[in-house]
């Protein structure tokens, strides 16, 4: 940062603060973790209220899809961890391969999930077609609430799927290294912060009879 | 910052690094769990207070198990660890909060 009196901040361009970075992306985490606490509770007071139409709403979906992509995800989890493991021990290469594994792992849980939701459209129950509208109530409620949580979930997997492209492009670059990774980790935060809410959306919606 | 164990001076080398392994064995933990929790629900569907409870809590088991091991809070600063708790406390007396006052109408 060049001042026009020739001053110039020490280590100006230069400061990296691995542990600032990865704090901020904690913070930001907490912030993802409210926003989907709120729908949470919005999920459960609805439940609640129609306790009966939940019930008989949740077995419309399908366990099988859920579970797959419940394992999906896990794995991916799994693979962005080892590909920090293997920067961190210098391993570029492997490194990359287990992202572009976590990036398929992405494209995976939003193949099965355009299929989950197309069956659904097709039935009508997208939020605004006239099956959904003459539902009653608490079953409309159960999907519109399904539609929107999984879909913002499913808004997070494409932001992380790109990022974890952003990753394998640098890594590749030669931009992160086994003395330089906070990139990878703090992208492995994220992956794993989606996860956690899809093991909570999994039971909530899928699985809770 | 804590470095009990850590002596090397370098900011970036004290990192513990996680093994292949252990990884692999989280993974095992989760799908594990995840079995139960498909079990539980689809065959204790009669049982059904009992299968909320259930399926809540294996979730959060879950959620720890991703947390503790795969987001690197047993290694990392306490700190971390302390600022999760947090959040979570918080959203757990709101929730309760919303439920007491739910059934206390």
């Amino acid at each position: 940062m060049e001042h026009a009196s020739g001053f110039v901040l020490p280590n100006s361009g230069h400061n990296r603060d691995a542990e600032a970075s990865k704090m901020g992306m904690w913070l930001f985490l907490f912030t993802e973790l409210l926003l989907f606490g709120g729908l949470f509770i919005v999920y459960m007071v609805y439940r609640m209220i129609n306790h009966e139409a939940f019930l008989l709403s949740s077995f419309e979906l399908d366990v099988t899809m859920g579970t797959i992509n419940t394992v999906v995800l896990l794995v991916s989890s799994m693979t962005i961890a080892m590909s920090i493991t293997a920067i961190q021990k210098g391993n570029i290469k492997l490194s990359v391969n287990l992202l572009y594994a976590t990036l398929a792992a992405a494209i995976i849980f939003m193949v099965i999930k355009y299929f989950e939701w197309s069956s659904k459209i097709h039935h009508g129950l997208f939020p605004g077609m006239d099956y959904y509208e003459s539902l009653p109530k608490g079953e409309g409620l159960f999907f519109y609430l399904y539609f929107f949580m999984t879909g913002l979930h499913a808004l997070h997997i494409i932001i992380g799927a790109v990022i974890i492209g952003v990753v394998i492009y640098r890594t590749k670059k030669g931009l992160v290294t086994s003395e330089k990774y906070t990139l990878t980790e703090n992208a492995g935060l994220y992956w794993h912060l989606v996860d956690l809410i899809w093991i909570y959306l999994f039971p909530l919606f899928y699985l809770i009879h | 910052m804590e470095n009990k164990n850590l002596h090397k001076t370098e900011n970036h080398k004290e990192h513990h690094i996680s093994s292949y392994k252990d990884h692999f064995s989280t993974l095992l933990a989760l799908l594990l769990l995840t079995v139960v929790t498909v079990v539980v629900s689809v065959f204790g569907a009669d049982l059904r207070s009992l299968s909320v409870a259930t399926a809540l809590l294996i979730a959060t088991v879950k959620v720890v198990v991703v947390a503790y091991y795969f987001m690197h809070l047993k290694y990392d600063m306490k700190l971390y660890t302390w600022l999760v708790v947090l959040v979570a406390v918080l959203f757990v007396a709101f929730t309760a909060l919303t439920s007491i006052e739910y059934f206390n109408r």
